[in-house]
């Protein structure tokens, strides 16, 4: 038979029962729907992250005292250092490394800030002129502190959009004197709004020279270093270098980590894809539920219509031509199952993209073929048993059969 | 030459352990063109011996020819083709497909022939359908379901999907077993047309009024064939 005759002719058979076909496709739909859907979230939490990762700037290179395990890529745990890293290790950095655009120590602390109004718990970033660049910050009036503010420990400050608002309100807040704890720093800028980036807050951050912070603190060791290379190309050259400087300041010993965006972004994308793959093997499960529905359905009817099929094979349809038509029916209910649910699913993200822009989990188009070729496998895998049945049936048998 | 050919043919089936011979060394040859009407008491085996001339059954024994070739070498796919191209069945419970209408029910046998002889397009094939239902008066009925016809209107479908492949032999199995006497003279009539223009009629049946209209006559018993008597 032509295929399209086998299409045709499935196709009114499953329109003659409607309601039947409807509820056998459902398990499909939902099957289909939910691998879609599960698929599309997990993709979308790992456009989100890798985009947050990318906007913490370009060619980025963390160094981390402390040795890790390699593998993980992951940053050695917090405090692990055995030998401290200082203002100095940046200076050497910065004198010698070549591939080196921009480089900065970073000091962290939290301290509580007082104008007219107090904000207790903010997070300062101690580092030098050169981290805008770094992390791509932006500053919305004024500036960043210079070279020399950060070589003579001036107390400077720069604060995020949101610290600005609630000291000042509309006031501002542009040469006005703050006081972090008991000292007092003047504000020189004022952030552009950067909003969150992996979960910290830029809004809600200050950023003071990396001298004034070891004094604030009263440290007199790095919380580690920030560099960024002069291009992608270059990265791996300005890792080598970084480490054979720091390396040589420390008699051999590599006592620290050094990772970079991209590696970072790698291991991310790794355990972030096979977060998706499991998502999508569980969902996987409901797929094979739908897929027994249509086995379930497609013996129904080949025994309700054992008669047809005698009929059939008596004016001349071949085994194969029966073996074709309830396959063919298997598949109808797979595909038309598969296809809702696809649509289903589709509409649904970007239902939900609507409602969260942030989080931008709308499945790409070219999710329709993975699932049809899905669908189509589902219904082969589960209508050829009971179409196989179909075609072994003994003309003369089906005859008789009432 | 004849257009049928069952040489010593047997059919054997086992119920549990019994062997029941349902057809035995059966010798009969039928030209075409004939009007063949099997009779015989109910168990005798007509309807086995109609089934294996139809080819819906197989022989167990003896050799089987239609046009002159055997059949006992022909493939489920080339008998199926046989079938389709030289044979049309007429059954006594009709034997239609209960949710298409008398047109899809016409149009089936010529899906599959679409398979074998090149492709017959769906227009051509309602074409043709149309025509037969015409032909035996079913022209204003051709898209109501099995269950909206009466029993007589039913039957001519069915004769109207045995023709609509011009066959060269229509094998009809009780054709008016369940109709009324009306209903039956009107069958019996439809066969008798198709007979004049040149197709093979084999009927099995209890009907005398077919039996003793029949230009030959054959009577079955336990399988064996006790008469073959020709009219006139």
């Amino acid at each position: 038979m032509q295929v399209r005759a086998i299409v045709r002719m499935s196709w009114e058979s499953l329109w003659a029962q409607k309601l039947r076909t409807l509820l056998t496709i459902l398990g499909m739909v939902i099957g289909v729907g939910a691998v879609v859907l599960l698929v599309s979230l997990g993709e979308g939490a790992k456009r989100y992250v890798l985009k947050e990762f990318e906007g913490l700037g370009t060619n980025l290179i963390v160094v981390q005292p402390g040795k890790s395990d390699k593998k993980t890529h992951m940053g050695p745990p917090v405090g692990a250092a055995q030998r401290k890293m200082t203002v100095l290790d940046v200076s050497a950095i910065e004198r010698e490394a070549r591939n080196i655009e921009a480089v900065s120590g970073l000091v962290l602390g939290t301290v509580s800030a007082r104008y007219d109004e107090s904000l207790s718990n903010i997070t300062i970033f101690g580092t030098n002129e050169q981290f805008p660049e770094i992390l791509s910050i932006a500053i919305g009036q004024g500036g960043y502190f210079t070279r020399e503010e950060n070589d003579y420990r001036r107390r400077v400050i720069v604060i995020g959009r949101n610290i600005a608002r609630e000291l000042f309100g509309d006031e501002n807040p542009l040469g006005k004197r703050i006081k972090l704890n008991e000292s007092e720093f003047r504000i020189v800028g004022v952030l552009a709004p950067m909003g969150d980036k992996l979960g910290l807050s830029f809004d809600e951050l200050a950023f003071i020279p990396t001298t004034a912070a070891l004094k604030l603190f009263n440290e007199d060791k790095l919380f580690g270093i920030r560099a960024k290379a002069s291009s992608r190309v270059s990265m791996d050259d300005a890792v080598d270098e970084i480490r054979e400087i720091l390396r040589t300041r420390r008699d051999g010993e590599e006592d620290f980590t050094i990772l970079t965006q991209l590696s970072m972004m790698e291991s991310l994308n790794t355990i972030l894809s096979m977060l998706t793959y499991v998502l999508a093997a569980i969902a996987g499960i409901s797929l094979v539920v739908g897929g027994i529905g249509i086995m379930n359905i497609t013996w129904v009817s080949v025994v309700e219509r054992t008669q047809e099929i005698g009929i059939r094979r008596a004016v001349g349809a071949t085994r194969r031509d029966i073996l074709q038509q309830f396959l063919a029916e298997a598949l109808g209910l797979s595909v038309l199952g598969g296809l809702l649910g696809v649509g289903g699913a589709l509409c649904l993200t970007h239902i939900l993209h609507a409602f969260f822009p942030l989080f931008d989990m709308r499945s790409p188009w070219w999710i329709l073929l993975p699932a049809f070729a899905m669908s189509l496998l589902v219904g082969i895998v589960f209508g050829v048993g009971p179409a196989w049945r179909a075609s072994k049936i003994e003309t003369l048998d089906a005859l008789r059969y009432e | 030459m004849a257009l049928l050919d069952l040489r010593d043919v047997e059919k054997v089936f086992y119920r549990g352990d019994e062997k029941i011979t349902a057809v035995r060394s059966m010798n009969l040859q039928i030209q075409a063109g004939e009007y063949v009407v099997i009779t015989g008491a109910s168990g005798s085996g007509k309807s086995t011996l109609l089934y294996m001339m139809g080819l819906l059954d197989v022989p167990s024994a003896g050799e089987y020819l239609v046009q002159e070739s055997s059949t006992s070498t022909l493939s489920d796919a080339e008998r199926a083709r046989l079938r389709n191209v030289y044979m049309g069945f007429v059954f006594q419970s009709f034997h239609l497909i209960p949710r298409a209408t008398a047109l899809k029910n016409v149009m089936m046998p010529l899906l599959y022939a679409a398979s074998h002889d090149g492709i017959i397009d769906v227009q051509t094939q309602e074409q043709m359908a149309r025509q037969v239902l015409q032909r035996v008066g079913l022209a204003d009925r051709m898209e109501h379901i099995p269950n909206q016809l009466s029993g007589g209107q039913r039957q001519r479908v069915a004769i109207a999907r045995a023709i609509v492949n011009k066959p060269r032999v229509i094998f009809a199995d009780e054709p008016t077993g369940n109709l009324d006497s009306k209903s039956g003279n009107e069958i019996i009539g439809l066969f008798e047309s198709l007979h004049s223009e040149g197709v093979t009629i084999i009927i099995v049946t209890h009907d005398p009024r077919i039996a003793e209209r029949a230009p030959r006559k054959l009577v079955l018993e336990d399988g064996a064939l006790v008469g073959d008597s020709y009219a006139g």
